[in-house]
């Protein structure tokens, strides 16, 4: 199985005269077996790009291969993938068995060897009781598992996603995501899995591309992208509760950055601050990271507003100098619209170019 | 029954009343519909059955009681001449769905799925082209058929009543195409298949109700034509039915009303069962949106 390639991939939609730029010189290699994903909010062009990669738009400029065959100009058809949508698109006027036997029916396999891999495959999703229904009949979880299976049973050489769980409920995506893991494993070909939903992208990827604007952000493995966020927009992206940003300023550096945040001071121990002395920086920081003190003079004074108990901890939303603050708090807190104030534990810090939004330290 | 007397309803009636009259009114459009719909084919079927000997005699009977009661009109069906102009219009009417059917599929496709340049403005004059009526065109069609030799041919026939279906077929197969997701034709793709693969095994099933519905339309149109086959089937021994039964009626040579009331039930009854039972598939024909 081939890697794929994905070298200064540009494409560019002209609608009546606006130029809008969809996807930016985007590099990306997906290694043979690894699972790619490519999150980012709707509008980011990850869809586009996924389409590039299948054929079924043209990029305006780069190239794509797959191993050494240059796919770019190849028509879909010709390129061996398999696609998931996210509108599942199975074929309605066809029994599952057919829906997932027609890729085999078009490679000119005989009906023997069409229905020994439908059957292999259908045991493999635990739908082998569903071959004869209709896509119809089926919930929305048994439908992605046939566009799963219809995928599966031809053998593809990449794997592509295109948001297929978008329009499932929350328990059955956590339902089907073994179950892609599975079959991509099965398959063992490289996968680029397109979502604007971060959960996704953290449990299931080797690696996380996290793409803004038509540009990618930021490609590591999801606990870096989580961890070490190379920008402000990662940082607020990846995450639930999202991180939470105020104003800060650099003040001495020497060995420690002294680090001034609405009066109060940090001692952080990092390096690369150098040159930051007296800047005003962006400061970012996790909301589970966030301490609230009932002493209103130790921290950032903050105005309770209310409280989202979710059992197993609680999102307490507070009023702050920097605007409106979530905090993570203990299952039982109770904030009764008091005043607070936020504690930070320094050793979490992100701190980003208020210009730039680029990560500093 | 009523809990307020107030007036609510539209008229100042109150919401009984406005009931009332709106049951009245049903039963008024019914009674209108079934007079100038159904009754004319009660009397045709009723004359169809009767002997002719008794509906010449300018008796007027309701029914065809056992004393009257016959099928021998119906043998006028074997009729020679009667046996071509049926012929013919069943000809010509399958000839128009076939060519109505298969292209505007391929035209509805176009319009949904490819860009062209002044695409809407296509669809748009598509439709200006059904507001002509078929004696505005049948004339210079006239000419044109006679000097390419289209004249007094079945196929000629086909072609020109195929145009003026082909407008509402189109629109109706492009609205359609457009309501079946793209993704579709993509996973067949995806699959392998070429575009044309894709269409006729992904597009062309899925399109069923729109099909049944531009067929019917199609057959409506061609089987109950007169303009047209008046004036391109000019020849009295190869004209369809419906200008042949005119013609008929006006030669000198003996034809019983009864036997016209007998041919015409039977020209009646083939779109009558057509459409009844294709009418779920109509329905969800005509079903989309924004048509």
């Amino acid at each position: 199985m081939p890697d794929i390639e994905i070298r200064n991939l540009t494409k560019v939609y002209e609608e009546s005269g606006n130029r809008i730029v969809a996807v930016d010189d985007v590099d990306l290699t997906i290694k043979d077996g690894e699972f790619v994903t490519l999150v980012g909010p709707s509008g980011c062009g990850k869809t586009t790009t996924l389409r590039c990669v299948a054929g079924l738009n043209k990029p305006t400029s780069g190239t794509i291969t797959f191993g050494d065959r240059d796919v770019t100009q190849k028509p879909v058809q010709e390129r061996n993938i398999a696609l998931l949508f996210q509108d599942i698109a199975l074929y309605p006027h066809m029994s599952v068995q057919e829906n997932m036997a027609y890729g085999l029916k078009i490679a000119g396999f005989s009906r023997e060897e069409r229905m020994a891999r439908v059957e292999e495959a259908a045991e493999l999703l635990q739908i082998t009781d569903q071959l004869q229904k209709m896509p119809a009949d089926l919930s929305g979880g048994q439908q992605q598992r046939v566009a799963l299976g219809r995928s599966l049973v031809r053998d593809p050489e990449i794997f592509l996603f295109d948001e297929p769980m978008s329009d499932l409920d929350a328990k059955l995506k956590a339902e089907l995501r073994p179950v892609i893991e599975k079959v991509t494993d099965e398959i063992g070909c490289p996968t680029l899995y397109v979502t604007h939903d971060q959960e996704e992208a953290m449990t299931m990827s080797d690696r996380v591309a996290v793409i803004n604007d038509g540009e990618l952000a930021q490609v590591a493995p999801p606990k870096e992208v989580y961890d070490e966020p190379a920008s402000q927009f990662v940082s607020q992206f990846i995450g639930q509760p999202s991180t939470q940003f105020f104003e800060g300023n650099v003040g001495a550096v020497n060995g420690t950055a002294e680090l001034d945040v609405g009066g109060y001071e940090y001692n952080l121990a990092r390096d690369g601050l150098e040159g930051w002395a007296g800047e005003d920086v962006r400061v970012g920081l996790r909301p589970q990271y966030i301490r609230v003190s009932d002493d209103p003079e130790a921290g950032i004074p903050a105005t309770h507003l209310l409280d989202e108990p979710l059992g197993d901890a609680t999102h307490s939303f507070f009023d702050t100098e920097f605007g409106e603050i979530v905090v993570v708090t203990d299952p039982d807190f109770d904030g009764d619209g008091k005043e607070y104030s936020l504690v930070f534990d320094d050793e979490y810090i992100q701190l980003f170019d208020d210009d730039s939004g680029v990560r500093i330290a | 029954m009523s809990q307020s007397e107030s007036p609510g309803g539209i008229f100042g009636l109150s919401y009984d009343g406005e009931t009332r009259v709106f049951e009245a009114l049903k039963l008024v459009s019914t009674a209108i519909i079934v007079l100038v719909g159904a009754w004319p084919i009660y009397w045709i079927t009723q004359l169809a059955f009767t002997e002719y000997e008794t509906v010449e005699d300018d008796v007027v009977t309701v029914f065809p009681t056992p004393d009257i009661f016959t099928f021998g009109n119906f043998t006028v069906l074997t009729d020679p001449e009667m046996y071509t102009y049926m012929f013919n219009t069943v000809v010509v009417a399958i000839g128009t769905i076939v060519t109505v059917v298969l292209v505007s599929l391929i035209a509805g496709y176009g319009l949904a799925r490819l860009d062209f340049p002044q695409k809407e403005n296509f669809a748009r004059i598509l439709l200006i082209g059904y507001l002509f009526s078929p004696i505005v065109i049948g004339i210079p069609l006239y000419q044109i058929w006679q000097s390419i030799g289209l004249l007094g041919t079945r196929f000629g026939l086909i072609i020109a009543l195929s145009a003026i279906s082909m407008p509402f077929a189109v629109w109706l197969m492009w609205k359609y195409i457009m309501t079946i997701p793209a993704a579709h034709e993509e996973a067949a793709w995806v699959d392998g298949a070429s575009r044309w693969r894709g269409f006729r095994d992904v597009v062309v099933p899925q399109c069923r109700p729109a099909i049944i519905a531009a067929a019917l339309f199609a057959f409506a149109l061609a089987w109950n034509d007169f303009t047209f086959a008046q004036i391109l089937l000019p020849q009295t021994d190869t004209t369809t039915f419906a200008p042949g039964i005119l013609r008929a009626m006006g030669q000198t040579q003996f034809l019983p009303d009864a036997y016209l009331m007998a041919i015409s039930l039977a020209m009646t009854l083939p779109p009558l069962l057509f459409a009844y039972f294709m009418q779920s598939y109509l329905l969800k024909g005509f079903q989309v949106r924004a048509l």
